[in-house]
């Protein structure tokens, strides 16, 4: 069977963030707080019209979720813990459309936060030294795909530091982005950074920040009664699974699966939508190293198998392009805490959605795809789109 | 001194310095697939109960990397560069290994050996001990089958 959800009657009614970036004397319960309250603003909501909530962080620490929903206030209402590693904040969202779209809430919460600053101790990043898969980190593991693809297919650096580079330069005009360059950033500023792991240089990697974001989705009727002239942005589909056994499986390290487990949730989440990738007008991938883009264009269906250099070089996948990707400057510029990401992926998309992603916007943006790939391993793939009136 | 395994269960460290450790991996009885770590459930075809088996000493590169961040993570890891590789194994599974050699000794598709890393001593002074797999020498491979001490 096809275990992908259609949503039904499912709408955002409200997106909330706070910039990433290292806020070392800012707790996670402030950060959520001020996430979380941005949201029930934009919705037009205060917290006793919500009645559900999903927190998720990927912390190791037991009850943060339940506190931080605290912060805005005591209702009574019940409240979750969400954690898929990397893509926590996007299973956090599906939770909620799915409370809604079952008709068990009305109004339904996702709110995300997390510290990468405060990652101490035997977990997290960087695992403890008494673990057989701690010494290689994500890094590696991500550059070990980057090197099969250009043994495979003549992949090039150069192609890598492009997609770099696009991501940068869109982070420089989000306000959202913790990476804002002063200056346009080039293919060969990305190259001459310093190397990680070959080939991959520091600058197309993710940063390790701090942040919050938060997404509150509610039934159509209720979003366009508080807010009549905005465009309505619908959650259409969700897909979500964990890794399929195939010969080559690596059990040990950061595993994020193999790569085909984006292709199958890609596909699940759009026949649950019934549409397919030449609809999607906009797309956010899991580019915590800028390798898995490229691969991502072609998995989640926006080119062949061997095109994805093709698209990089006509410059599809940037301004203008084709099919924009990443257009708040993905988790390499805009940042990756962890658990916030993918409700902060949300709130660019639907940004973008609303017509409202001033400097970057995405011409007459309809459909929009945010995927993400969590460690352990999961993959999620989850569709948006907007009815204008 | 002894040597003892950065984590226990996962590959065996022979009482000869000389012999290379063995990843101790499992068989499934019903299909046949084999895995490294040690599973109780085959991931294949779910058949409860697998076979112990050590896997060769010997594989192939599917592909590698040179890293240039700390072993770990950890800003006081005394190792300034490493390689990091996939790791076909005869029997079928692959593992991911850090690598002995400098980054001009590896190539996608090179024959690799197995031996041990020392990480650090721990509070017993005993070495801690991780597989990593550097480039083969030549002679004969210690197979699945083959009695502790028949490596060259």
């Amino acid at each position: 069977m096809s275990r992908g959800l259609t949503f039904e009657n499912v709408a955002v009614a409200g997106i909330g963030m706070v910039r990433f970036g290292m806020y070392r004397d800012i707790s996670y319960l402030h950060l959520a707080r001020d996430a979380g309250l941005a949201a029930l603003h934009d919705a037009g909501l205060t917290l006793a019209d919500v009645d559900e909530a999903f927190v998720g962080y990927i912390q190791p620490a037991p009850m943060l979720g339940i506190k931080a929903m605290k912060e805005l206030g005591l209702t009574g209402l019940p409240v979750t813990h969400i954690e898929n590693a990397s893509a926590t904040g996007l299973v956090a969202f599906r939770e909620a459309a799915w409370a809604v779209s079952s008709g068990r809430a009305n109004v339904a919460m996702a709110l995300c936060f997390d510290k990468m600053t405060d990652m101490t101790g035997t977990s997290g990043r960087g695992a403890g030294r008494d673990q057989i898969d701690a010494p290689i980190l994500p890094a590696a593991y991500f550059a070990l795909w980057a090197q099969r693809r250009m043994h495979e297919r003549g992949t090039t650096p150069e192609h890598f530091a492009a997609i770099a580079a696009k991501n940068w330069n869109y982070g420089s005009v989000s306000p959202f982005a913790h990476r804002q360059s002063d200056h346009v950033v080039t293919a060969e500023e990305v190259l001459a950074s310093r190397v990680v792991a070959e080939p991959l240089t520091a600058m197309m990697c993710c940063p390790a920040d701090d942040g919050a974001a938060c997404i509150i989705v509610a039934r159509e009727d209720l979003v366009r009664s508080r807010h009549p002239g905005r465009p309505l942005v619908r959650a259409i589909a969700s897909a979500l699974t964990s890794e399929t056994y195939s010969p080559g499986h690596t059990f040990i390290g950061p595993v994020v699966g193999p790569s085909s487990m984006t292709r199958a949730t890609a596909l699940e989440c759009y026949e649950a939508a019934a549409l397919g990738p030449e609809d999607v007008s906009v797309a956010y991938c899991h580019d915590a190293f800028v390798n898995e883009e490229l691969e991502y264009y072609e998995l989640l269906g926006f080119c062949a198998e061997g095109e994805a250099e093709k698209l990089v070089v006509e410059g599809e996948t940037g301004p203008g392009g084709r099919i924009p990707f990443n257009t708040d400057g993905g988790l390499i510029a805009r940042g990756h805490p962890g658990g916030p990401t993918g409700t902060a992926m949300l709130h660019e998309a639907v940004l973008q959605l609303r017509g409202e992603a001033e400097g970057r916007q995405v011409e007459n943006a309809r459909v929009a795809l945010t995927h993400l790939v969590g460690g352990g391993s999961i993959a999620t793939v989850n569709l948006l789109g907007v009815e204008r009136s | 001194m002894a040597r003892v395994p950065i984590e226990p269960g996962f590959f065996r460290i022979p009482d000869d310095p000389d012999e290379p450790p063995r990843l101790l991996g499992s068989r499934c009885p019903s299909c046949g697939e084999a895995f490294f770590p040690r599973r109780l459930v085959c991931a294949k075809c779910l058949h409860e109960g697998t076979e112990d088996i050590e896997l060769s000493t010997r594989g192939t590169i599917h592909t590698w990397t040179y890293c240039h961040v700390p072993l770990f993570g950890k800003k006081d890891a005394d190792v300034a560069g490493y390689g990091v590789a996939q790791v076909d194994l005869p029997e079928g599974p692959r593992v991911q290994s850090i690598l002995f050699g400098g980054p001009d000794d590896f190539a996608i598709g090179m024959e690799v050996e197995i031996d041990l890393e020392t990480l650090r001593q721990n509070k017993d002074g005993d070495d801690v001990v991780i597989y990593r797999f550097r480039p083969a020498h030549a002679g004969a491979a210690a197979g699945p089958g083959s009695a502790p001490g028949s490596t060259s």
